[in-house]
Protein backbone atom coordinates (compact mmCIF):
# COMPACT_ATOMS: atom_id res chain seq x y z
CA UNK A 1 0.00 0.00 0.00
CA UNK A 2 1.21 3.21 -0.79
CA UNK A 3 1.86 6.21 1.27
CA UNK A 4 -0.58 8.56 -0.35
CA UNK A 5 -3.44 5.57 0.57
CA UNK A 6 -2.74 5.05 3.91
CA UNK A 7 -3.02 8.95 4.83
CA UNK A 8 -6.25 8.39 3.01
CA UNK A 9 -7.12 5.58 5.22
CA UNK A 10 -6.21 7.41 8.16
CA UNK A 11 -8.08 10.84 7.68
CA UNK A 12 -11.31 8.93 6.64
CA UNK A 13 -11.15 7.34 9.98
CA UNK A 14 -10.08 10.56 11.77
CA UNK A 15 -13.45 12.38 10.04
CA UNK A 16 -15.96 9.15 10.75
CA UNK A 17 -14.60 9.06 14.34
CA UNK A 18 -14.61 12.95 14.90
CA UNK A 19 -17.87 13.14 13.07
CA UNK A 20 -19.14 10.04 15.79
CA UNK A 21 -17.72 12.38 18.85
CA UNK A 22 -19.36 15.68 17.80
CA UNK A 23 -22.72 13.80 18.14
CA UNK A 24 -22.24 12.30 20.79
CA UNK A 25 -20.97 15.33 23.26
CA UNK A 26 -24.23 16.95 22.04
CA UNK A 27 -26.41 13.62 22.94
CA UNK A 28 -24.18 13.87 26.24
CA UNK A 29 -24.82 17.45 26.56
CA UNK A 30 -27.92 17.35 26.66
CA UNK A 31 -28.32 14.23 28.77
CA UNK A 32 -26.66 16.37 31.44
CA UNK A 33 -29.08 19.05 31.06
CA UNK A 34 -32.47 17.47 30.69
CA UNK A 35 -31.59 13.60 31.79
CA UNK A 36 -31.21 10.68 29.83
CA UNK A 37 -28.55 8.42 28.72
CA UNK A 38 -25.94 7.63 26.03
CA UNK A 39 -26.87 3.85 26.08
CA UNK A 40 -29.64 2.94 24.10
CA UNK A 41 -32.73 4.84 21.88
CA UNK A 42 -31.53 6.67 19.18
CA UNK A 43 -28.42 5.34 16.90
CA UNK A 44 -25.98 8.33 18.05
CA UNK B 1 17.21 21.65 3.59
CA UNK B 2 18.61 17.91 5.44
CA UNK B 3 16.16 14.85 4.87
CA UNK B 4 16.04 14.64 8.60
CA UNK B 5 14.51 18.15 8.30
CA UNK B 6 12.26 17.82 5.61
CA UNK B 7 11.19 14.60 7.41
CA UNK B 8 10.73 16.21 10.16
CA UNK B 9 8.22 19.23 8.01
CA UNK B 10 6.42 16.73 6.40
CA UNK B 11 5.57 14.91 9.89
CA UNK B 12 4.75 18.65 11.76
CA UNK B 13 2.18 19.34 8.82
CA UNK B 14 0.38 15.68 8.23
CA UNK B 15 -0.07 16.67 12.21
CA UNK B 16 -1.76 19.13 12.04
CA UNK B 17 -3.80 18.53 9.12
CA UNK B 18 -4.99 15.44 10.90
CA UNK B 19 -6.15 17.82 13.67
CA UNK B 20 -7.42 20.23 11.41
CA UNK B 21 -9.71 17.37 9.76
CA UNK B 22 -10.78 16.37 13.31
CA UNK B 23 -11.91 19.39 14.33
CA UNK B 24 -14.44 20.40 11.49
CA UNK B 25 -15.77 16.50 11.12
CA UNK B 26 -16.63 16.77 14.88
CA UNK B 27 -17.92 20.41 14.41
CA UNK B 28 -20.03 18.80 11.59
CA UNK B 29 -21.29 15.91 13.69
CA UNK B 30 -22.51 18.54 16.18
CA UNK B 31 -24.27 20.77 13.31
CA UNK B 32 -25.79 17.33 12.03
CA UNK B 33 -27.01 16.38 15.51
CA UNK B 34 -28.16 19.82 16.51
CA UNK B 35 -29.87 21.18 12.95
CA UNK B 36 -31.16 18.17 10.96
CA UNK B 37 -33.87 16.64 12.66
CA UNK B 38 -35.67 13.47 11.53
CA UNK B 39 -37.20 13.28 8.14
CA UNK B 40 -40.72 12.21 10.19
CA UNK B 41 -40.59 15.34 12.04
CA UNK B 42 -40.61 17.65 9.39
CA UNK B 43 -44.30 16.98 8.88
CA UNK B 44 -45.34 18.45 12.46
CA UNK B 45 -43.14 21.86 11.91
CA UNK B 46 -44.31 24.19 9.02
CA UNK B 47 -42.58 27.03 7.89
CA UNK B 48 -45.51 29.48 7.98
CA UNK B 49 -46.38 31.69 5.12
CA UNK B 50 -49.40 33.64 3.99
CA UNK B 51 -50.72 30.80 1.73
CA UNK B 52 -51.66 29.04 4.55
CA UNK B 53 -53.96 31.60 6.22
CA UNK B 54 -54.20 34.33 7.87
CA UNK B 55 -52.10 35.32 10.81
CA UNK B 56 -53.64 38.23 14.22
CA UNK B 57 -50.69 38.42 16.01
CA UNK B 58 -50.01 40.16 19.48
CA UNK B 59 -54.60 39.97 20.45
CA UNK B 60 -55.11 41.41 23.85
CA UNK B 61 -57.10 39.02 26.44
CA UNK B 62 -56.40 41.16 29.93
CA UNK B 63 -54.42 43.67 31.16
CA UNK B 64 -51.35 42.50 31.85
CA UNK B 65 -48.35 43.17 29.48
CA UNK B 66 -48.34 39.37 28.82
CA UNK B 67 -52.00 38.80 27.95
CA UNK B 68 -51.83 38.42 24.36
CA UNK B 69 -52.21 35.99 22.12
CA UNK B 70 -51.89 34.82 18.22
CA UNK B 71 -54.84 33.66 16.14
CA UNK B 72 -53.71 31.56 13.23
CA UNK B 73 -57.25 31.10 10.47
CA UNK B 74 -56.90 28.41 8.09
CA UNK B 75 -56.85 29.95 4.12
CA UNK B 76 -60.62 28.11 3.83
CA UNK B 77 -62.75 30.37 5.43
CA UNK B 78 -65.97 29.16 4.17
CA UNK B 79 -67.26 26.13 6.54
CA UNK B 80 -69.64 26.21 8.93
CA UNK B 81 -67.71 25.86 12.54
CA UNK B 82 -63.94 24.88 13.05
CA UNK B 83 -61.86 22.85 15.35
CA UNK B 84 -59.71 25.48 18.15
CA UNK B 85 -56.47 24.07 19.16
CA UNK B 86 -54.56 26.17 21.57
CA UNK B 87 -50.94 25.66 22.29
CA UNK B 88 -49.21 26.87 25.41
CA UNK B 89 -45.68 27.47 25.10
CA UNK B 90 -42.72 25.94 27.50
CA UNK B 91 -39.91 27.39 29.25
CA UNK B 92 -40.20 26.56 32.60
CA UNK B 93 -43.04 28.53 33.84
CA UNK B 94 -40.29 31.24 33.49
CA UNK B 95 -39.62 32.06 29.95
CA UNK B 96 -40.54 31.55 26.63
CA UNK B 97 -42.94 32.99 24.00
CA UNK B 98 -45.56 31.91 21.59
CA UNK B 99 -44.10 33.01 18.90
CA UNK B 100 -41.82 29.79 19.56
CA UNK B 101 -44.32 27.36 18.54
CA UNK B 102 -45.14 28.86 15.54
CA UNK B 103 -44.18 26.40 13.41
CA UNK B 104 -46.30 23.57 15.24
CA UNK B 105 -49.15 26.36 14.89
CA UNK B 106 -48.73 26.39 11.74
CA UNK B 107 -49.08 22.58 10.97
CA UNK B 108 -52.17 22.85 12.90
CA UNK B 109 -53.26 25.63 10.85
CA UNK B 110 -52.73 24.00 7.56
CA UNK B 111 -54.63 20.89 8.45
CA UNK B 112 -57.38 22.74 8.73
CA UNK B 113 -57.80 24.32 12.26
CA UNK B 114 -58.12 27.29 14.15
CA UNK B 115 -54.87 27.87 16.21
CA UNK B 116 -53.84 30.00 18.70
CA UNK B 117 -50.92 30.65 20.73
CA UNK B 118 -51.41 32.51 23.95
CA UNK B 119 -48.68 33.68 26.29
CA UNK B 120 -49.02 34.14 29.83
CA UNK B 121 -47.45 36.07 32.60
CA UNK B 122 -44.27 34.78 33.65
CA UNK B 123 -42.79 34.47 36.99
CA UNK B 124 -40.00 36.91 36.46
CA UNK B 125 -38.01 39.68 38.61
CA UNK B 126 -40.74 41.96 37.15
CA UNK B 127 -43.43 39.57 38.44
CA UNK B 128 -42.61 37.91 41.03
CA UNK B 129 -45.94 36.91 42.45
CA UNK B 130 -46.71 35.02 39.36
CA UNK B 131 -47.31 31.49 39.89
CA UNK B 132 -48.51 27.99 38.34
CA UNK B 133 -51.95 28.94 39.49
CA UNK B 134 -52.07 32.82 38.24
CA UNK B 135 -50.89 31.38 34.74
CA UNK B 136 -53.39 28.48 34.60
CA UNK B 137 -56.17 31.47 35.63
CA UNK B 138 -54.92 33.84 32.57
CA UNK B 139 -55.24 31.07 30.44
CA UNK B 140 -59.21 30.20 31.71
CA UNK B 141 -59.84 33.89 31.05
CA UNK B 142 -57.87 34.00 27.47
CA UNK B 143 -59.60 31.13 25.97
CA UNK B 144 -63.19 32.78 25.65
CA UNK B 145 -61.27 36.12 24.11
CA UNK B 146 -59.50 33.47 21.51
CA UNK B 147 -63.09 32.28 20.73
CA UNK B 148 -64.64 35.64 20.86
CA UNK B 149 -61.56 36.26 18.33
CA UNK B 150 -61.97 33.68 16.02
CA UNK B 151 -65.76 34.30 15.77
CA UNK B 152 -65.15 38.21 14.70
CA UNK B 153 -63.31 36.81 12.03
CA UNK B 154 -66.13 34.78 10.90
CA UNK B 155 -64.31 31.45 12.05
CA UNK B 156 -67.72 29.78 14.49
CA UNK B 157 -66.09 27.50 16.82
CA UNK B 158 -67.27 24.44 17.72
CA UNK B 159 -65.32 22.14 19.90
CA UNK B 160 -61.21 22.49 21.28
CA UNK B 161 -58.40 21.00 21.81
CA UNK B 162 -55.39 22.10 24.67
CA UNK B 163 -52.19 21.58 24.20
CA UNK B 164 -48.93 22.52 24.87
CA UNK B 165 -45.12 21.96 25.66
CA UNK B 166 -43.31 21.13 29.44
CA UNK B 167 -44.74 23.89 31.60
CA UNK B 168 -47.32 24.58 28.73
CA UNK B 169 -48.50 21.39 29.06
CA UNK B 170 -48.75 21.70 32.61
CA UNK B 171 -50.87 24.77 31.68
CA UNK B 172 -52.90 23.05 29.03
CA UNK B 173 -53.70 19.96 30.93
CA UNK B 174 -55.47 22.56 34.11
CA UNK B 175 -57.34 23.84 32.05
CA UNK B 176 -58.24 20.81 29.96
CA UNK B 177 -59.50 18.59 33.00
CA UNK B 178 -60.04 21.72 36.03
CA UNK B 179 -61.73 24.55 33.60
CA UNK B 180 -62.73 22.27 30.40
CA UNK B 181 -66.31 22.18 31.64
CA UNK B 182 -66.64 25.73 31.89
CA UNK B 183 -65.22 26.47 28.55
CA UNK B 184 -67.47 28.15 25.66
CA UNK B 185 -67.14 25.09 23.35
CA UNK B 186 -66.41 21.41 24.95
CA UNK B 187 -62.97 20.82 25.30
CA UNK B 188 -62.44 17.72 23.47
CA UNK B 189 -59.17 16.34 23.25
CA UNK B 190 -55.21 17.32 24.75
CA UNK B 191 -52.05 16.44 24.53
CA UNK B 192 -48.28 17.16 24.74
CA UNK B 193 -45.06 16.50 26.52
CA UNK B 194 -43.22 16.89 29.66
CA UNK B 195 -46.02 18.89 31.69
CA UNK B 196 -45.84 18.05 35.58
CA UNK B 197 -49.24 17.14 36.69
CA UNK B 198 -48.84 15.94 40.34
CA UNK B 199 -46.81 17.93 43.14
CA UNK B 200 -46.37 15.02 45.44
CA UNK B 201 -43.19 15.89 47.65
CA UNK B 202 -42.11 12.28 47.22
CA UNK B 203 -41.72 12.34 43.66
CA UNK B 204 -40.21 15.24 43.19
CA UNK B 205 -36.88 13.89 44.44
CA UNK B 206 -34.79 14.91 41.56
CA UNK B 207 -34.62 18.59 43.78
CA UNK B 208 -34.02 16.36 46.84
CA UNK B 209 -38.15 16.79 47.86
CA UNK B 210 -39.80 13.73 49.92
CA UNK B 211 -36.82 13.19 52.10
CA UNK B 212 -37.27 12.95 56.14
CA UNK B 213 -35.09 16.09 56.62
CA UNK B 214 -35.88 19.80 57.70
CA UNK B 215 -33.88 20.89 54.46
CA UNK B 216 -35.61 18.44 52.54
CA UNK B 217 -38.77 19.91 53.40
CA UNK B 218 -37.91 23.73 53.21
CA UNK B 219 -36.84 22.78 50.01
CA UNK B 220 -40.03 21.39 49.12
CA UNK B 221 -41.97 24.27 50.78
CA UNK B 222 -40.09 26.78 49.03
CA UNK B 223 -40.72 24.92 44.91
CA UNK B 224 -44.65 24.44 45.96
CA UNK B 225 -45.32 28.13 47.36
CA UNK B 226 -43.21 29.77 44.05
CA UNK B 227 -45.49 27.38 42.03
CA UNK B 228 -48.75 27.25 43.73
CA UNK B 229 -48.90 30.95 44.63
CA UNK B 230 -49.62 30.58 47.84
CA UNK B 231 -47.52 30.01 51.37
CA UNK B 232 -46.46 26.65 51.95
CA UNK B 233 -44.51 25.30 55.58
CA UNK B 234 -42.21 23.06 56.13
CA UNK B 235 -44.62 21.72 58.44
CA UNK B 236 -47.33 21.41 56.10
CA UNK B 237 -44.62 19.34 53.91
CA UNK B 238 -44.41 17.18 56.82
CA UNK B 239 -47.88 16.30 57.76
CA UNK B 240 -49.20 16.12 54.01
CA UNK B 241 -51.59 19.43 54.42
CA UNK B 242 -50.00 20.81 51.81
CA UNK B 243 -51.35 18.58 49.28
CA UNK B 244 -54.86 21.29 49.59
CA UNK B 245 -52.90 23.91 48.70
CA UNK B 246 -51.31 22.50 45.12
CA UNK B 247 -54.65 20.65 44.17
CA UNK B 248 -55.47 23.56 41.73
CA UNK B 249 -52.36 23.68 39.73
CA UNK B 250 -52.11 19.59 39.70
CA UNK B 251 -53.87 18.46 36.66
CA UNK B 252 -54.08 14.82 37.42
CA UNK B 253 -56.14 15.47 40.32
CA UNK B 254 -58.80 16.58 38.15
CA UNK B 255 -59.03 14.35 35.58
CA UNK B 256 -62.19 13.13 37.10
CA UNK B 257 -63.62 16.12 36.64
CA UNK B 258 -63.68 16.20 32.73
CA UNK B 259 -61.99 12.78 31.87
CA UNK B 260 -61.47 13.64 27.83
CA UNK B 261 -59.25 11.94 25.41
CA UNK B 262 -55.17 12.42 26.05
CA UNK B 263 -51.97 11.86 24.31
CA UNK B 264 -49.03 12.79 26.24
CA UNK B 265 -45.49 11.78 26.62
CA UNK B 266 -42.99 11.54 28.83
CA UNK B 267 -39.05 10.96 29.48
CA UNK B 268 -38.28 8.15 32.06
CA UNK B 269 -34.82 10.12 32.65
CA UNK B 270 -36.30 13.76 33.21
CA UNK B 271 -34.10 15.86 35.50
CA UNK B 272 -36.67 18.91 35.05
CA UNK B 273 -40.08 17.43 35.42
CA UNK B 274 -40.13 13.94 37.55
CA UNK B 275 -40.80 11.08 35.66
CA UNK B 276 -42.30 9.60 38.86
CA UNK B 277 -45.46 12.42 38.94
CA UNK B 278 -46.72 11.59 35.19
CA UNK B 279 -47.27 7.78 36.52
CA UNK B 280 -50.16 9.21 38.71
CA UNK B 281 -51.57 10.88 35.54
CA UNK B 282 -51.25 7.71 34.13
CA UNK B 283 -52.94 6.04 37.07
CA UNK B 284 -55.31 8.91 36.81
CA UNK B 285 -56.53 8.45 33.57
CA UNK B 286 -56.62 4.48 33.34
CA UNK B 287 -59.06 5.07 36.68
CA UNK B 288 -61.07 7.11 35.04
CA UNK B 289 -61.48 5.08 32.01
CA UNK B 290 -59.99 7.89 29.46
CA UNK B 291 -59.52 7.38 26.46
CA UNK B 292 -55.39 7.73 26.50
CA UNK B 293 -52.01 7.21 25.32
CA UNK B 294 -49.07 7.69 27.50
CA UNK B 295 -45.79 7.32 26.04
CA UNK B 296 -42.62 6.90 27.63
CA UNK B 297 -39.52 7.22 26.25
CA UNK B 298 -36.76 5.32 27.97
CA UNK B 299 -33.61 6.76 27.21
CA UNK B 300 -34.46 10.20 27.20
CA UNK B 301 -34.85 13.41 29.66
CA UNK B 302 -37.10 16.33 29.70
CA UNK B 303 -36.23 17.13 25.84
CA UNK B 304 -37.56 13.80 24.37
CA UNK B 305 -34.36 13.44 22.67
CA UNK B 306 -32.72 10.19 22.49
CA UNK B 307 -36.45 8.16 21.13
CA UNK B 308 -36.91 8.98 17.80
CA UNK B 309 -38.89 6.12 17.26
CA UNK B 310 -41.46 6.40 20.19
CA UNK B 311 -41.62 10.19 19.55
CA UNK B 312 -42.83 9.60 15.78
CA UNK B 313 -45.22 7.16 17.37
CA UNK B 314 -46.24 9.98 19.83
CA UNK B 315 -47.03 12.60 16.94
CA UNK B 316 -48.44 10.07 14.90
CA UNK B 317 -51.10 9.29 17.79
CA UNK B 318 -51.65 13.07 18.25
CA UNK B 319 -52.62 12.96 14.60
CA UNK B 320 -54.89 9.82 14.85
CA UNK B 321 -56.55 11.42 18.14
CA UNK B 322 -57.45 15.08 16.90
CA UNK B 323 -58.99 13.34 13.47
CA UNK B 324 -61.07 10.84 15.40
CA UNK B 325 -61.95 13.80 18.21
CA UNK B 326 -62.03 16.81 16.27
CA UNK B 327 -62.29 15.97 12.27
CA UNK B 328 -61.57 18.90 10.12
CA UNK B 329 -65.02 18.93 8.34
Amino acid sequence: MSITAKRIIIIAIIMVVAFVLGRLAVRAGMNLLLGGTLFGGDFL
Amino acid sequence: MSKTKKEKKVRVVSVGLGILIFVLAFGAGVVSKVAIKPAWAQKYAVTWSDELGTLKSDLPYGEGEANRFDLYLPKDGTKDSYGLVVYLHAGGFTSGDKADDRSTLAWLCGKGYVAAGINYTLRTEEHPEASVLSQSNEIKAAVPKVIEAAEAAGYHIDKMAMAGGSAGHALAMIYAYRDGKDAPVPVVFTYGAVGPSSFVAEDWGIFGLGQDTEESRQAGAGLFSVMSGKEITPEEIKDGSYREKVHEIAAAEWVENNPIPTVVAYGALDKVQPFLASLRLEEALKENGVDYKYFVLEHSGHGLQNDSAVSKLWMEAIDEYLAKYMPVK
